[in-house]
C-alpha cells in the first residue's frame, strides 16, 4: 500500500469538501497575492480561505498549508480548513499536527469515517496505538462509502493493531477477508504469519531472526486458506525442520493436520504444550478434538484450564460448555455457554449450541431466541 | 490504556459565579453552554464556556466544563490553559492536577506531567477510578522513563491485579521489568517481542501465576540472554518464589554480562543475605554502595550484612544513611534499631523499634488492601 494511493483516495473521499466548494474565487487576486504577501493580519476569513483553496487547486503545497492555518486562526473550527491542511500536512508526514487537526475535525464531524481513518493512521504513525485502534474501529463503524483503496489501509492497519493488542482471531479475520476481496497477499504475509503464531508484533517489530519464520508461517496460512494442502503442508514441515522449538510452529501444524491425519495432528498440538504450556489456543483445539471423538474426561480438563488461565476468553467458556453439554451435564453447560454469549454474543456458533443445550432441557423459549438471533446475525453458514 | 475517562461526571460543582454589570448576559451564555453540553453539543458548549469564561474569568464551573470538554475531544493542548486556571480558583482542585499532568504528558511535556502527578499523589491520588486507573497508569510511565522503576511497578502490578494485565499495561511492565527507561511510544521497535515477553512474565506474576510468568521468562531467556537485565528480571522471578540459589545464579549472570550492573549486585547480595551468607553477600553490597550511594536498598542491604557480622558500628552507618533516604520503611527502621541495641546505643533502638512500630502498623494496612487505588509511589520506599 502506498501512501500515494492512499492520499488519493483521502482527497477524493471528501465530503466536507463539496460543502465548500461554491465558494467563490477571490475577486481579483493577482499571482503574488495568492502566493499569500496580501494577506496580512487584516485579510479576511473569505480572503483567505479562497486563497488557500486556489493554492491547494494549484499545488502549491506550501502556500496552501500557511494559508489555511491563517484562516483557521480567524476560524477554528472551519470544517474544510482542517480537513485540507490534515491532507496536505500528512502528505509531508507530520502527523503529529495532521493529528491535532483531526482531532479538531472529528469533534466537528463526528460522523466522517475519513476523518477518523486518517486521525488513526496518524496515531498509528505517532505509536499511539491503543487510540489508533480504537479510532480505526470507529471507521470502521461508520464507514467510507466506496472509498475501497481507503478501506484497505484502515484494514491493513486496524488488522496489524489487532494483533499486536493479541486480539488473534479477530485480527486472521480481517486479514482473511481483505484476502478474499482480493487485496495483495504480498504485504499480507507477515501479517498473517504474525496472527496465526500469535505474536503482538507489528511487521516493522519483527526481530531479525524472525523474519523467515513469520514468512513461513504466513505463506503456509495462505496456502491453506487457498486450497493448496500439499504447498501448505511443504511449508509448515520446512517451518517444522527449521523451527522445532519456537512457540506456535507445532500448533499451525498440528491444526492444519487435524481434519486429514487426527493422530499427527494430536501429536502437534501436544508437542505444543509441551514448548509453550500455557497455549491457549492449542489446548483449545486439542479440546474441541477430544470432545468430536466424544473423549469427554480429556476435552473436559484441557477447557477448565483454558478458562482458569483466560477467565475473560469466549471461545473458552464456548469449549468448556460443548464439552459439559456433551457429558451430559447439561445446567452446567448452558451456564458456561451463556458465559460465552456474553463475552461475545456474536459468534454463531455460541448460538447455535445454546438453541440445541435449551432444547434438550426443555427450554423452548430460550431455545427460540436463540434461533432468532441467529437469524438475526445472518450467518448460519458459520454452524460447524 | 486510553485517556477516556468520564470526567464529566467527575465533580460536582456548585460555585456560583460572581455578579457583573454583564449579569445578564453571562447568566444567558452560562446557562446556554450548560444546555449544549448537556444535549451533547460539545463543540457549541465549548464556545459557550470560552464566552462565559471571558466574561467572568471567576467562574469555576466555567473552567472546569472547558477543559473537561477540550480534554475529552483529546485536545490536550487547549485544555492545559483552562485547567491550570481552575487549580488556581478552586477550593478543592486535586483531580484537576491529574487531569492537567495527563494533558501534559500527552503533549510531551514530561516534566510538567510529572511534577503535577506527583503533586495530585501528595493530595491523596483523588478521583474516581477511572481517572485514579488512566492517572496512576501514566504516572507509572513517567517513573520508568525516569528511572524509578520500582515505583513504577508497584503501581503497575497493582493495575495488573486489579484491572487484568491488558497489552498496555504488559508493555509498560515489561519496560519497567527490563529497567528500561522509555515510553511505550519511544523506545526501539526492535526491542518489541523482548519487552513483551517480559511483560506476560511480570504479569503473570502480578496474578501469582507464577509457572505461566516462569514460561514466559524461559522464552525471552531463549532469544535475548545477552540483553540487559534479562538475567536481572529471571532472578527477581526467582527471588518472588524464594528460590533464592536459583535467583542468585542469574544475578551472577547478569553481572557476568555487565559487571557495574548495581541492581543486580543488590539484589545478589540480598539473596545471599536470605541464605545466612553475610560473608557472601558482603563483597557485592560494598560494590553496590559504591555504584548506587544515593540507594537506599544497596545501603539497607550492607547495613544488613554488616550486622549478621557483627560490625554494629559500620552497620549503623549505612543503616542511617539507608533511614535518611527512605525515612518510612519500616524494614530499615527495624535493623537500625538491632544494630543501635547490638551496639549499646539503647535510647536510640528504642526511639527506632517505636517509630518501626508505626511505620509497621501502616505497612500491614496496607498489605491487607494491597491493590486499593489509595496507593501511591510515594508511599513505596525502598528497600
Amino acid at each position: 500500500m502506498t501512501r500515494v494511493c492512499l492520499l488519493l483516495s483521502l482527497a477524493s473521499a471528501l465530503s466536507v469538501a463539496t460543502a465548500q466548494a461554491q465558494t467563490a474565487p477571490p475577486k481579483s487576486p493577482s499571482s503574488q497575492s495568492n502566493r499569500g504577501a496580501a494577506f496580512n493580519k487584516n485579510s479576511s476569513f473569505e480572503q483567505l480561505s479562497q486563497a488557500a483553496d486556489q493554492a491547494r487547486e494549484e499545488n502549491r503545497d506550501e502556500d496552501a498549508v500557511r494559508l489555511y492555518g491563517q484562516a483557521l486562526r480567524l476560524r477554528p473550527n472551519w470544517k474544510q480548513g482542517l480537513w485540507y491542511s490534515g491532507i496536505l500536512l500528512y502528505r509531508k508526514d507530520q502527523y503529529p499536527a495532521v493529528r491535532d487537526l483531526m482531532r479538531r475535525f472529528v469533534a466537528e464531524e463526528a460522523e466522517a469515517g475519513p476523518g477518523w481513518a486518517l486521525l488513526g493512521m496518524c496515531e498509528y504513525q505517532t505509536r499511539e496505538y491503543a487510540r489508533a485502534l480504537d479510532h480505526l474501529q470507529r471507521t470502521r463503524a461508520l464507514g467510507l462509502g466506496d472509498q475501497n483503496k481507503m478501506a484497505e489501509s484502515v484494514f491493513y492497519y486496524s488488522a496489524v493493531l489487532l494483533t499486536r493488542s493479541e486480539k488473534y482471531d479477530d485480527a486472521i479475520a480481517l486479514l482473511f477477508a481483505m484476502v478474499k476481496s482480493g487485496s495483495h497477499t504480498d504485504f499480507l504475509t507477515e501479517p498473517i504469519g504474525l496472527a496465526v503464531l500469535r505474536e503482538p508484533l507489528l511487521p516493522s517489530e519483527i526481530p531479525s531472526y524472525r523474519h523467515d519464520l513469520v514468512r513461513l508461517a504466513g505463506q503456509a496460512a495462505l496456502a491453506e486458506d487457498a486450497k493448496q494442502p500439499e504447498e501448505a503442508e511443504r511449508l509448515f514441515t520446512t517451518m517444522l525442520a527449521n523451527y522445532p522449538n519456537e512457540p506456535g510452529v507445532h500448533f499451525l501444524y498440528g491444526v492444519f493436520l487435524l481434519d486429514t491425519r487426527p493422530a499427527d495432528g494430536i501429536r502437534e498440538l501436544k508437542r505444543e504444550l509441551e514448548i509453550s504450556p500455557s497455549n491457549l489456543t492449542a489446548k483449545l483445539r486439542l479440546a474441541e478434538h477430544y470432545v468430536k471423538d466424544e473423549q469427554l474426561d480429556q476435552a473436559l480438563g484441557l477447557a477448565k484450564e483454558a478458562v482458569q488461565l483466560e477467565p475473560e476468553y469466549a471461545p473458552a467458556y464456548l469449549v468448556l460448555g460443548e464439552a459439559l453439554v456433551e457429558k451430559g451435564e447439561l445446567e452446567k453447560g448452558i451456564s458456561a455457554l451463556e458465559t460465552a454469549r456474553k463475552l461475545r454474543p456474536e459468534t454463531v456458533r455460541t448460538h447455535w449450541d445454546l438453541l440445541r443445550a435449551y432444547a434438550s432441557a426443555g427450554r423452548a423459549e430460550d431455545a427460540k431466541r436463540e434461533k432468532e438471533e441467529i437469524e438475526r446475525l445472518h450467518q448460519p453458514e458459520v454452524r460447524p | 490504556m486510553l485517556a477516556v475517562i468520564p470526567l464529566l461526571a467527575l465533580l460536582s460543582l456548585t460555585h456560583s459565579p460572581v455578579a457583573s454589570p454583564s449579569q445578564e448576559t453571562f447568566e444567558e451564555i452560562a446557562s446556554q453552554a450548560d444546555k449544549a453540553r448537556e444535549g451533547d453539543r460539545l463543540t457549541d458548549a465549548i464556545a459557550l464556556y470560552s464566552e462565559g469564561v471571558r466574561l467572568h474569568p471567576s467562574w469555576v464551573d466555567g473552567w472546569w466544563w472547558l477543559s473537561s470538554l477540550l480534554y475529552e475531544q483529546d485536545r490536550f493542548s487547549e485544555a492545559q490553559a483552562p485547567l491550570k486556571r481552575f487549580i488556581a480558583i478552586a477550593p478543592k482542585p486535586a483531580p484537576a492536577y491529574a487531569f492537567l499532568a495527563l494533558c501534559e504528558y500527552e503533549t510531551h511535556d514530561y516534566d510538567a506531567a510529572l511534577r503535577h502527578f506527583q503533586e495530585w499523589g501528595r493530595r491523596g491520588s483523588p478521583g474516581n477510578d477511572a481517572l485514579i486507573d488512566v492517572a496512576g497508569f501514566h504516572w507509572a510511565l513517567l517513573l520508568t522513563r525516569n528511572g524509578r522503576f520500582v515505583q513504577a511497578l508497584y503501581l503497575l502490578a497493582a493495575k495488573a491485579h486489579k484491572l487484568g494485565p491488558s497489552p498496555e499495561l504488559i508493555e509498560a511492565l515489561g519496560l519497567a521489568s527490563l529497567r528500561m527507561p522509555y515510553l511505550p511510544e519511544d523506545y526501539p521497535p526492535e526491542r518489541r517481542e523482548l519487552v513483551w515477553l517480559a511483560g506476560k512474565a511480570a504479569g503473570f506474576l502480578s496474578t501469582n501465576s507464577v509457572s505461566q510468568a516462569d514460561e514466559y521468562a524461559r522464552a525471552m531467556q531463549l532469544h535475548y540472554d545477552k540483553e540487559p537485565y534479562v538475567h536481572f528480571f529471571r532472578g527477581t522471578l526467582f527471588s518472588f518464589q524464594k528460590d533464592w540459589a536459583s535467583a542468585a545464579d542469574e544475578y551472577q549472570r547478569e553481572l557476568q554480562l555487565w559487571p557495574k550492573c548495581g541492581p543486580a549486585l543488590v539484589e545478589l547480595a540480598f539473596a545471599r543475605i536470605e541464605t545466612f551468607q553475610p560473608a557472601e553477600a558482603l563483597s557485592p553490597a560494598e560494590r553496590a554502595v559504591v555504584l548506587l550511594p544515593e540507594d537506599a536498598r544497596a545501603r539497607y542491604v550492607l547495613g544488613r550484612a554488616l550486622l549478621d557480622l557483627e560490625r554494629f558500628r559500620e552497620s549503623v552507618e549505612q543503616l542511617e544513611a539507608a533511614k535518611r533516604l527512605a525515612p518510612n520503611s519500616a524494614r530499615i527502621r527495624f535493623s537500625l534499631a538491632t544494630a543501635y541495641e547490638r551496639s549499646g546505643r539503647i535510647a536510640d533502638a528504642r526511639r527506632e523499634r517505636v517509630v518501626f512500630q508505626t511505620l509497621k502498623k501502616k505497612e500491614d494496612a496496607a498489605a491487607a488492601h494491597p491493590h486499593e487505588e489509595t496507593a501511591s509511589p510515594q508511599q513505596m520506599e525502598h528497600p
